[in-house]
């Protein structure tokens, strides 16, 4: 064999393995998305050709599953989990991406910390005192938790992104008479926009997909939709159609939300140890 | 207002919020793993027992070493089999060209998946009857035809393994495309120049290149699979039996199922404590990276 046919061997090899790769990781996916059009007959059965139908997104909607409230709990919880997370990750990110502070780096280390401590360890004692306080079972309690996991991503993830501003146009306007929270308002919240757009939409999804906590805390009134997976097991097992149904509504916002951010999803997954 | 006051004052709301978020559940979880700590019991949440607790889980349950050691097996196989596959896709996809980039936005996919999704959509595909990865390992491994996934302890695990690295290798690919773009192309063109053979230029160039992002990525996973339970609750419970049952799980058992809180207290305890460590590590590379 010449070395150009070896080389033409090899390219192909590389293209098969890609396509065998891309077909693993799409085989999952595609199946709930085929299973959620299936009916309730189809679905118990390996089949790959079928009559579509549309009923199953109706019944998730209907009595007794209720998906609605579920999609309106998850929508609330993750929305307002990110207004509060954000303005207060930037006004951070901010001091730390400009000033240096004493206790600065123990700061840092200890909010990336928290992103490390096992779900399960928060809640227990989240659990006891909201207990205590009523917050069980309630969409308040629900944003508060999820606060915890979403602030460190925040935090690091805008200051990346401010520490990429140039300090030139700040400076200029601060010798021009602006107070710094001016320039704050000015200058770096315009120019970082793009930026706490692109954090916003990483945090909303971490937020929407979160489920130990709403697991533990919630069971009728504001239940999201991961846990509301559970609802749909009949008599009879799983009820595969169903279930495919609100997994497509769980995660077809999600995956339109990553690809818009694609780019920066390694970065702000690994807090910036990665760039 | 003089910068030097007000530095303080921005980062002060978001110090609050990590500190009522995490600090305080930590040290309360502390405290309530010296506690009798029963739900179910007004008062005992004050009764302190000192390390019984802890004695209990170390000499009184087989229940907690089995979850050690599922949690070790599951961590150390998800750990290896992510960071191989992705390290091998990485390499594939690296080139760029249209195919390969359109495999690089799919990769996103899997990461926007809840995990406990994944668990759903692997527990639909290994079922006996219906599921699709059932019926492929049944024809391509005939010996696994007729066996149920998830009623045998040990391929109970292996799915749940699967599932695992299935919803992790995208991410991990990805970090280690963005890593193998900083290795200095000229080094890899010197080293084919001088004749190096392809398997030589990987394991001489470009893996110590890339050693430090390996780092990362293995301490990420790891720190991420320590701590798994969304897929695991949702794919096998735990079961068959305690086959599947990771420390996460077992703590959730605990606390929430038998309302033993101060017991599950001290196990989530010493659960954080292999985390420092890596959480240590991984601060270190962090700021490596943050002074050059």
């Amino acid at each position: 064999m010449t070395g150009k046919q070896k080389k033409q061997l090899f390219g192909a090899i590389q293209t098969v393995l890609i396509l065998i790769a891309m077909f693993i990781m799409l085989v999952p996916i595609v199946w709930i998305f085929l299973a959620a059009f299936k009916s309730h007959v189809d679905v118990y059965q390996l089949k790959l050709f079928f009559t579509p139908t549309l009923e199953n997104f109706g019944i998730v909607f209907d009595d007794p599953y209720r998906l609605g409230e579920k999609l309106l709990n998850s929508t609330i919880v993750a929305f307002v989990t990110i207004v509060f997370a954000i303005p207060i990750a930037t006004l951070a990110a901010y001091s730390f991406s400009r000033f240096s502070m004493r206790g600065e780096t123990l700061m840092l280390v200890t909010i990336l910390a928290t992103q490390f401590v096992p779900a399960v360890v928060i809640i227990l004692p989240f659990f006891v005192m909201f207990r205590d306080v009523g917050l069980l079972d309630t969409r308040l309690g629900l944003i508060l938790v999820n606060l915890a996991i979403v602030m460190p991503f925040a935090i690091w993830m805008i200051k990346g992104f401010i520490d990429g501003i140039p300090m030139d146009t700040e400076e200029a306007a601060m010798v021009d008479g602006s107070s710094r929270l001016q320039v704050i308002r000015n200058i770096v919240l315009p120019m970082a926009a793009p930026g706490l757009l692109t954090s916003a939409i990483f945090c909303f999804i971490i937020a929407w997909n979160e489920f130990l906590f709403a697991l533990i805390l919630t069971n009728k009134e504001a239940v999201t939709l991961p846990i509301g997976l559970a609802l749909f097991k009949g008599e009879e097992g799983d009820l595969w159609n169903l279930l495919s149904a609100a997994g497509i509504i769980i995660m077809a916002p999600m995956f339109v939300l990553a690809l818009m951010i694609r780019k920066y999803f390694v970065q702000g997954m690994t807090m910036g140890a990665v760039r | 207002m003089r910068d030097n006051t007000l530095k303080y004052l921005l980062v002060l709301p978001a110090v609050l919020v990590v500190f009522a978020t995490a600090i305080w559940p930590l040290i309360e979880a502390a405290r309530l793993s010296f506690t009798v700590g029963r739900l179910n019991r007004p008062g005992s949440l004050e009764q302190y027992l000192g390390w019984e607790n802890y004695l209990w889980a170390f000499f009184e349950e087989p229940a907690f070493w089995n979850s050690v050691w599922v949690t070790a097996v599951y961590t150390i196989l998800t750990v290896g089999l992510t960071t191989i596959f992705a390290l091998g896709l990485a390499l594939l996809l690296a080139p760029g060209g249209r195919l390969r980039s359109s495999a690089q936005t799919l990769l996103i996919l899997p990461f926007a998946m809840s995990p406990a999704l994944i668990g759903v959509s692997f527990r639909f595909m290994f079922n006996p009857e219906f599921g699709l990865f059932d019926a492929f390992f049944g024809v391509l491994i005939p010996p696994l035809a007729d066996v149920s996934w998830l009623a045998d302890p040990q391929l109970a695990l292996a799915v749940v393994v699967m599932a695992d690295v299935w919803g992790w290798i995208p991410f991990l690919t990805l970090v280690l495309i963005g890593g193998l773009a900083s290795v200095p192309r000229d080094t890899i063109e010197a080293a084919q120049v001088d004749g190096a053979s392809g398997w030589r230029v990987f394991k001489d160039v470009t893996l110590p290149q890339l050693a430090p992002v390996l780092a990362v990525v293995i301490i990420l996973k790891s720190i991420f699979s320590l701590k798994t339970f969304d897929q695991v609750f949702m794919l096998t419970n735990g079961g068959p039996g305690t086959a599947t049952q990771t420390l996460s799980h077992y703590i959730y058992f605990n606390g929430m199922k038998y309302g033993q809180i101060g017991y599950s207290a001290s196990v989530a305890w010493l659960m954080v404590i292999p985390m420092i460590f890596l959480t240590y590590a991984y601060a270190k590379f962090v700021f490596r990276k943050a002074d050059q």
